[in-house]
Parts: structure tokens; C-alpha cells; sequence
């Protein structure tokens, strides 16, 4: 190196500033050097570039591999899980290419669901998607295997993938995308021991996290849990106590949610004579207004009164009015639909069912009404929703497509073929982007009549065409699941 | 046929045609479809009022299609590929049709023109032009060679400490200067030395290696009557005269089991460059298959799928260390993945010795080697072999992920390009099959 370090420094100065010469070459090299700047029949110039180039030789000729002890990488521990069988892996590729975060995550549930795990090949660009999309990070690390966590020890960006095979493991050991999944799965089987869980590693969470893990409590909140959230009203993070704040006002036997149900027994009252009176009294404490309920309309032909009665019935939970009216619900129902006083309440009444998600009281409220009211679609039972859905598109297409997507059932046929027909007169709106954000939701079947789907404007065909080819594409993709796991 | 997603985009000519060729790997936009014994076809629904008929020799990997494009192989045939090989079943098993068969049988008939044309007798060439022409070139390059000798020597006289500084005229005058000189290879070296980032660390060094390789060409051209037969035509290959292809073929070649190592493809100017790295699985040589295609001209080739093992007789150009060589015939095989190889980094470099004794401006080279193991030292992933040696990877190995990923930790039989103190790796032996990165 010392030798073609002198080369270079000759050369970046130039020969006619400093002459090539023989200093630092031993043994062969001296000797050729000395035959080289002996010769007196050839210039400066021509004796640096023979000098340089039997050194650059001896150079290339003489090259050795490093010998050093490097500590080794830790070997990754052998797989216990089976490699996705083949056909699977050729049916990835069409999903990736995509770009459908939706499909990839349906690809992915169908993998771990049968147990099987991405070979290496498939890691980096899998572990590449997850790392851009949180959503896909807890599936991969349960398909990526072994091999996925070791490569999260070279990469700080894939740190998020640990094997783990119990809920406990999940919890004690995992990044933060499986622990908020391992305490979602015990919630649904066990909500009491899932908020221990919580409880017991508060303290050492951070507020990112707190609010990630509390976020968990949110379906649905347990009257368990009260007594906790409460405690945690004092917390110093802004977005941990507005969660605190939103579960509490989700769980009827909380403080916030007793004080907004005393002014509302107060306010209607059941007469002798079977009239009920709706009467605002005087409102004395200001915990109302800082909870988040508005003191004044925003709009003319509501009065102020009107307003608060409105945010306070749409904030308590329906089941109330069972016993302050000693009635069942399909009878509350049937007062806030008759009484004059109570009627426009009934959207507040319907805001309540959905925030407190009070599933039979939606089915008994359908019953009932003859006015369909969009917000109450998700509450209701799938079948009846895409029913009402198909039936009530034209009234509201934008909620029931909004409502729809956040489902993850599969669409029928029917409300498919309306929902496709409405995106194909609003392609700039219904995209390639939101395709790829609803295949899990379009059936397969919807092929055979993609084609019948035309825009109404004419000027709108070249764009929903190619929206079209994508949604083909999408459909042809999912079309391979979960058959090509099949071994 | 069983080939991989990346094996068949491994053939794309480039980026666009492989984006184009995975949007027309949809069943849709195909009118029909079929497969043969040795074809693949199918009608694909372009612009026109027509499909566009596309055809797939699988015998021998060639493309055809009624498109207009001059990509080879156009989207339409990567797509049928690649649908192929992701849905074998969706295409019927049934006689080719007419468009489709009398291909085929023009390629069988072309195939046997040749073997008669190769036994028919030569056409009277005149010598005497010829020898003409030939000196007429030679004094060109002679001429040539002469003023970048002077160009490199007062470079070298007033330093090269402010070349950072300089614009690209620089190096483009003196190349087109050699083209000028019908010395394409001095042009294309030249062309290298302009490529390099004056602004990286250690440039330096670079510049000087490539400085000396063009000078050592040039001392070797004004001295090859004093050189060995075969560093002779290394010399003149690398000043730029060609060497026939034709004649070539008519020499008997080498008969093995070769397998595609990998493939890597670069651009310079308008041209691609695509290189492919073969190994002979029983005469264990090491062989580079050079295409190169001009950007919007269709170019007859010989596709070859990454990964895949060919039975082929390959004829090498005359050279003192071969490793350059064309494909008389070929014929797909199933894949071996047996590994034969170096055992260790020591083995490499003296085989870059040797390499070095009889030609000293010898270029990247492809090992296969047994048992390396990536580590990070310094900074930077280097492999190690079973003897603790290492080499570095090559700064910026797109592949070191994939890589990592398929050895977790524990060695692995690898096929690495490379010569000197860089290495790429391009594939790997795992679980038995050898897999390209």
C-alpha cells in the first residue's frame, strides 16, 4: 500500500514537479524500478507509467484476503414452521404488485392462519412493507419466522418482528404491534386479566405506547375498567387523557357519563297523564361544558336549550331510558318516535345506539322507524346491512360505500355491482387507490360483470378504464386465495 | 419449464418493459392461450383491431411477436412467460396453431440452413483489398494510440491533482478522438475513466488503475509483435477490433452442463450491456456471454434465464486467460443444483494470479465458493470463508438483505463476481438450489 501511496502522490503532483523514483521498493520491484529509471532513452514521464504499472501488477497479482478475527454473526435458530408451499409464493407476486396493503394483509392472514412462513427470498421485501405499513407488521413477524427477527437485529427498521408463539411471550417479549394484538386477542376471551396485564406494565410504558395499548380498551370498554380509567384522569400525556376521556364517556357507569344522565332525568319527565315534558333545568356545573359539550347552537332554528339536551342524549347510553321510563326498548323507542317533545331526539337517540354500540337496540330501532337513518347501518347485523345498503343506495351513496369499506364482510354481488356503478361516475374520487383499499370487501364474482360497468359521462371511460384493469388485476390476484396454500 | 418470477424478469431488456411485461401477465388481456411441447403461445388484446400473436420457443428460449415494439423480449412475451409460470394450469395443452407451427418449423429449417451453409465452400474473398483495408485500420489505430499516449503522458507531467475540477469535454474530446480512430475499446476505456466520481473518496485510486490499464493496452499494441499469440488478440479485442462471430462458431467448442449463474446488465450511452455469467458444471470453466443491445433496435439474441442450467457447446474468443465466449447451440435442461467451486478466498486470488501473469488487464471474473458467511467488520459486510479469510462485499450491493436472509448466519455455497479487494455476490446454493439474488 506504502508503494502505491508514492504512485499516487507522483501522480496528483505531476512528474514535472516531482520525479518518479525507487523509494520504498524492495526486492523484484527495486530491480525493475532501477532497469525503469536507468534507461536514459526514455522521458520522465514514460519511466513514472512503466514504474506505476509494474507496481499497479505486482499490486493486482499479490492480493491477499483479510485475515482477522471477526466475531461471527449469531446464527438464526432453524425454522419450526414449513416454508409456504410454491404456488403460494408465485400468488404473492401478483399481490405485491398491486401495491394493495388490503390483499397483502388477507395474503398473510391465510399464511399464518395455516401456519406456514415466508422463505428468506421473500423477507426483505416483505419486511420492507410492513416497516411502510404498520398494519402489516404483526401478520409479518408471525409469518416471517425465525429468520425475520434475526434480520430485525442488522435492520433498526424491521425491529419489529419477534417470534413468539404464546400470548404471553407475545406480551412479555414483542414489539409493540404484537403486544397491542396479544392484549386484543385476550381482551376478546378475557377482558379481566388483559387489563391486569396493563396495569401491571403501565408504569413502564411510554406515552406513545400507553396510547396504543389503551386504544385496545376502546372495543368494547368493560364496566371493569372504570374504576382504573378514572384513576388515570391525572396522566400527564395530552393524547393518553383524551383516550381516558373518550373510553370513560364510552362506559355508562363513569362519573362524566352519571352527571350528563342526572341533567338529562331531570330534564325529561314522564307526566301523570302519559305526556312527557322535555324542559332543560338550570346547568350549575361547568364539568359539563369542559367535557366537551357546547353551550351554544350553532344553528338558528335550533335554540341553545335544544342543543345541550341533543349532545347530552346522544352521549348516554339508551338503556337508560329503560328504567327512567320503566319501559322496554322497543316502548323508548316508540315514545322518542310519538312524543312531539322527545321526536327531535330521535337522530341523538340513534347517535347514542351507534357510541355506545348497542347492537339490539339498532335491530329494535329498525323495527320501528320507518325513517332510515344511515348512521345506525353499522350497528345492524351484516346481512340486514348490505340489505338496506342495496336498498337505500340512492339516498345516501357516499355513507353507505363509507360504511361498507369499514366492514370487512364481503360484499354481495348486488351492493357490489351499485358501489362499482357509482365509482365508475366518480372515478377521481373511487380510484385505483381505494380498490386497492376495499378488495378484501369485493367478490370474486363481480369478474364475470366488470365489464357491464360503464361510466356515465363519456369523458370519464379512458379513466375508469383503467381503474377497471387494476380492480381486474386486484380481483385476479385474490382469486388465487387461499386455494394456493393448498399443498 | 419451471421458471421463477425472477427468472423471467431476469430477461426483461429493462425496467419499463419489465414493469410492462407484470401488467400483461393478467389473464384478461389475453384473447387465447395454449402450450405445446415446445412452445408457449397466445393472443394478447393490444390497440389495435388485431391481437397481437406472441410465441415462445421453450426448446431454446426464443421470442416472437407481431407487436410493433423493438424490445426483445417485448412485454407481450415476458408477460405469457411470466403468466405461465405463475399459472401453468390456466393454459390448455393442445396442438399449436398454424402462426405458431410454421415458426417453428422456419426455426428448424433455419437451424439446418446453417448446418449446410457451415459444410458448403467459402466465397472467393479478395485478399489482396482486404490486406488493404486492414493496414489502412491498423495505421489508423497506430495513430491513435499514439496521441493518447501523449494525452495520458501530459496528464501524468502537469498532475492529475485538479482533475475533479475539470468538465466532461475533457474526456469526451480524447474519446471521440479514438472513435475517430477506429479504436472503439480505447474509446470505451476512455469512457470509464470520465464515468468516474471525481467527488468520492479514494478517486485517486480508481483513476489510476483504469490511467494504467489504458496505457498497458497501449504499450501492448505498440509492441504486440513481441507478445504471445493469445495476449495478442486480448490486445486487440481491447483496442476495439472485433473478432468474427461467425468464425467463431465454426470452431469446435466446449460441451457441458453449464449453468447461468446470473446476469447483470449496465447502460452505456444508448446501449445495454448485459452480461451473463455461466459455469460448466463438469469442466468446471467459467464463461461471460456478452450481449448488447442498442436502445430501440430489435437485436437477434439468445435470451438466457438466470438460474436455469443449459446443455451447450460454447466456443471461447481467443484469448490468453478465456473467459469471454459465445453460444454455438443450446438447449434448456432441467436445473442441476449441483455446487463445485473454491474452497476458500485463497483459491480466488491465486487464481487472480494467475489470471494477472498472462494478462494483466484482465476484468471482473465470476467464482463460485464454497461455505462463505456474511459479517459485519468495519463498518461494512464482507464474506468469510471457512478458513476465517475475508473480502469485502462491493459498496452498495443492492442485494446484501436477500442475502442475509438466506444465510442467517451460517455459510453458504456462493457465486460472486469480482476481482481484487470487490465482490458481488449473485447468487447462492440454499437448501440444495441454487437461488439468484
Amino acid at each position: 500500500m506504502e508503494r502505491w501511496n508514492q504512485i499516487i502522490n507522483t501522480a496528483l503532483l505531476g512528474t514535472a514537479k516531482k520525479q518518479a523514483d525507487a523509494q520504498g521498493l524492495q526486492g523484484p520491484l527495486q530491480a525493475a524500478a532501477a532497469t525503469i529509471l536507468g534507461n536514459a532513452g526514455t522521458d520522465r514521464e514514460e519511466q513514472f507509467l512503466q514504474l506505476a504499472a509494474v507496481v499497479y501488477n505486482y499490486r493486482q497479482s499479490g492480493i491477499q484476503p483479510v485475515t482477522t478475527t471477526v466475531p461471527p454473526l449469531p446464527v438464526c435458530p432453524a425454522e419450526t414452521k414449513a416454508y409456504c408451499p410454491p404456488a403460494a409464493i408465485r400468488a404473492l407476486q401478483p399481490v405485491l404488485e398491486t401495491d394493495s396493503i388490503q390483499l397483502l394483509q388477507l395474503w398473510l392472514e391465510h399464511c399464518t392462519q395455516r401456519h406456514f412462513i415466508l422463505p428468506p427470498a421473500q423477507l426483505p421485501v416483505m419486511l420492507d412493507k410492513a416497516w411502510r405499513n404498520k398494519s402489516l407488521r404483526a401478520l409479518t413477524a408471525a409469518a416471517g419466522g425465525y429468520r425475520a427477527e434475526w434480520l430485525g437485529q442488522f435492520n433498526p427498521d424491521w425491529n419489529f418482528s419477534r417470534v413468539a408463539e404464546t400470548l404471553e411471550e407475545r406480551w412479555e417479549n414483542g414489539a409493540t404491534a404484537q403486544r397491542v394484538e396479544a392484549l386484543q386477542e385476550l381482551r376478546a376471551t378475557d377482558p379481566v386479566m388483559a387489563l391486569t396485564w396493563l396495569q401491571q406494565s403501565w408504569a413502564k410504558e411510554s406515552a406513545t405506547v400507553k396510547a396504543e395499548l389503551l386504544a385496545v380498551l376502546e372495543q368494547p370498554p368493560q364496566e371493569s375498567d372504570l374504576e382504573w380509567l378514572e384513576s388515570l384522569l391525572t396522566e400527564k400525556s395530552k393524547t393518553v387523557k383524551e383516550i381516558v376521556v373518550r373510553l370513560l364517556k364510552k362506559l355508562p357507569g363513569s362519573s362524566i357519563h352519571e352527571l350528563y344522565w342526572q341533567v338529562l332525568a331531570g330534564a325529561v319527565q314522564p307526566q301523570w297523564d302519559g305526556h312527557i315534558v322535555v324542559a332543560l333545568p338550570e346547568l350549575t356545573d361547568e364539568r359539563i361544558f369542559q367535557s366537551g359539550i357546547e353551550k351554544l347552537s350553532n344553528s338558528k332554528s335550533v335554540a341553545d336549550e335544544t342543543h345541550i339536551l341533543y349532545q347530552l342524549i346522544s352521549a348516554v347510553h339508551p338503556a337508560r331510558w329503560e328504567t327512567h321510563f320503566g319501559r322496554t326498548p322497543a316502548e323508548v323507542i316508540r315514545l322518542f318516535l310519538q312524543y312531539e317533545t322527545l321526536q327531535p331526539f330521535v337522530p341523538a337517540l340513534v347517535q347514542a345506539i351507534t357510541w355506545f354500540e348497542a347492537k339490539e337496540w339498532a335491530t329494535t330501532f329498525m323495527e320501528h322507524s320507518e325513517t332510515f337513518y344511515i348512521d345506525i347501518l353499522p350497528m345492524l347485523p351484516t346481512t340486514q346491512q348490505q340489505q338496506l345498503s342495496e336498498h337505500h343506495f340512492v339516498e345516501h351513496p357516499e355513507a353507505i360505500i363509507k360504511y361498507a369499506g369499514q366492514n370487512p364482510a364481503e360484499w354481495s354481488v348486488a351492493l357490489c355491482t351499485r358501489i362499482l356503478r357509482y365509482a365508475a361516475s366518480q372515478p377521481y374520487t373511487y380510484n385505483q387507490l381505494y380498490m386497492n383499499n376495499v378488495i378484501r370487501q369485493i367478490p370474486v364474482a363481480i369478474a364475470a360483470t366488470l365489464d357491464n360497468i360503464v361510466p356515465t359521462e363519456s369523458y370519464h371511460v379512458g379513466y375508469w378504464n383503467n381503474i377497471k384493469v387494476h380492480l381486474g388485476k386486484l380481483i385476479q390476484a385474490k382469486s388465487l386465495l387461499p386455494g394456493c396454500f393448498n399443498q | 419449464m419451471n421458471l421463477s418470477d425472477e427468472q423471467v424478469l431476469a430477461m426483461a431488456p429493462d425496467d419499463a418493459s419489465r414493469k410492462s411485461g407484470k401488467d400483461l401477465a393478467n389473464p384478461a388481456k389475453w384473447v387465447s392461450k395454449g402450450v405445446g411441447d415446445n412452445a408457449l403461445w397466445g393472443e394478447c388484446q393490444g390497440s389495435g383491431s388485431k391481437p397481437y400473436q406472441t410465441q415462445i420457443d421453450t426448446g431454446n428460449m426464443a421470442f416472437k411477436c407481431s407487436c410493433p415494439s423493438r424490445k426483445f423480449p417485448c412485454k407481450h412475451g415476458l408477460g405469457l412467460l411470466l403468466q405461465y409460470s405463475r399459472q401453468p394450469d390456466s393454459f390448455a395443452a393442445t396442438t399449436p396453431p398454424a402462426w405458431v407451427s410454421e415458426w417453428l418449423a422456419k426455426r428448424a429449417e433455419r437451424e439446418e440452413k446453417k448446418v449446410a451453409a457451415a459444410g458448403a465452400p467459402e466465397k472467393q474473398v479478395d485478399t489482396a483489398a482486404q490486406a488493404k483495408r486492414q493496414q489502412a485500420r491498423q495505421q489508423k489505430v497506430a495513430d491513435g494510440a499514439a496521441e493518447l499516449l501523449r494525452w495520458i503522458k501530459d496528464l501524468v507531467r502537469n498532475g492529475i491533482m485538479d482533475l475533479p475540477e475539470k468538465d466532461a469535454a475533457f474526456f469526451e474530446n480524447m474519446e471521440r478522438r479514438m472513435v475517430d480512430a477506429q479504436a472503439g475499446g480505447l474509446a470505451g476505456m476512455m469512457r470509464e475513466l470520465a464515468d468516474i466520481s471525481y467527488f468520492h473518496e479514494g478517486w485517486q485510486t480508481v483513476f489510476m488503475n483504469q490511467l494504467l490499464r489504458i496505457y498497458l493496452v497501449i504499450q501492448g499494441y505498440q509492441h504486440i509483435d513481441q507478445l504471445p499469440f493469445l495476449l495478442q488478440q486480448d490486445i486487440r479485442s481491447l483496442i476495439g477490433f472485433t473478432q468474427s462471430q461467425e468464425e467463431l462458431k465454426e470452431q469446435t467448442g466446449i460441451t457441458d452442463t453449464w449453468r447461468v449463474l446470473g446476469k447483470q446488465t449496465t447502460e452505456e450511452d444508448r446501449l445495454t450491456v448485459e452480461r451473463y455469467w455461466l459455469y460448466g458444471i463438469h469442466t468446471r470453466r467459467r464463461a461471460l456471454i456478452l450481449q448488447f443491445f442498442v436502445r430501440g433496435q430489435s437485436t437477434i439474441a439468445q435470451p438466457l434465464t438466470p438460474g436455469s442450467t443449459i446443455q451447450a457447446e460454447l466456443v471461447y474468443f481467443p484469448s490468453a486467460a478465456p473467459l469471454r465466449a459465445i453460444i454455438k447451440q443450446q438447449m434448456t435442461i432441467p436445473p442441476d443444483h449441483t455446487f463445485s467451486g473454491f474452497s476458500g478466498w485463497d483459491e480466488v486470488v491465486a487464481s487472480q494470479t494467475a489470471t494477472a501473469a498472462v494478462l494483466p488487464v484482465y476484468n471482473d471474473q465470476v467464482y463460485t465458493i464454497a461455505t462463505l458467511t456474511p459479517v459485519w467488520h468495519q463498518e461494512q459486510w464482507w464474506l468469510q470463508d471457512s478458513r476465517q479469510q475475508l473480502m469485502p462485499v462491493k459498496k452498495g450491493f443492492p442485494h446484501i438483505w436477500k442475502l442475509l436472509a438466506f444465510s442467517g448466519g451460517a455459510p453458504l455455497h456462493m457465486a460472486v463476481t469480482g476481482r481484487e479487494m470487490q465482490y458481488e455476490p449473485i447468487g447462492v446454493w440454499h437448501e440444495h438450489e441454487y437461488k439468484i439474488l
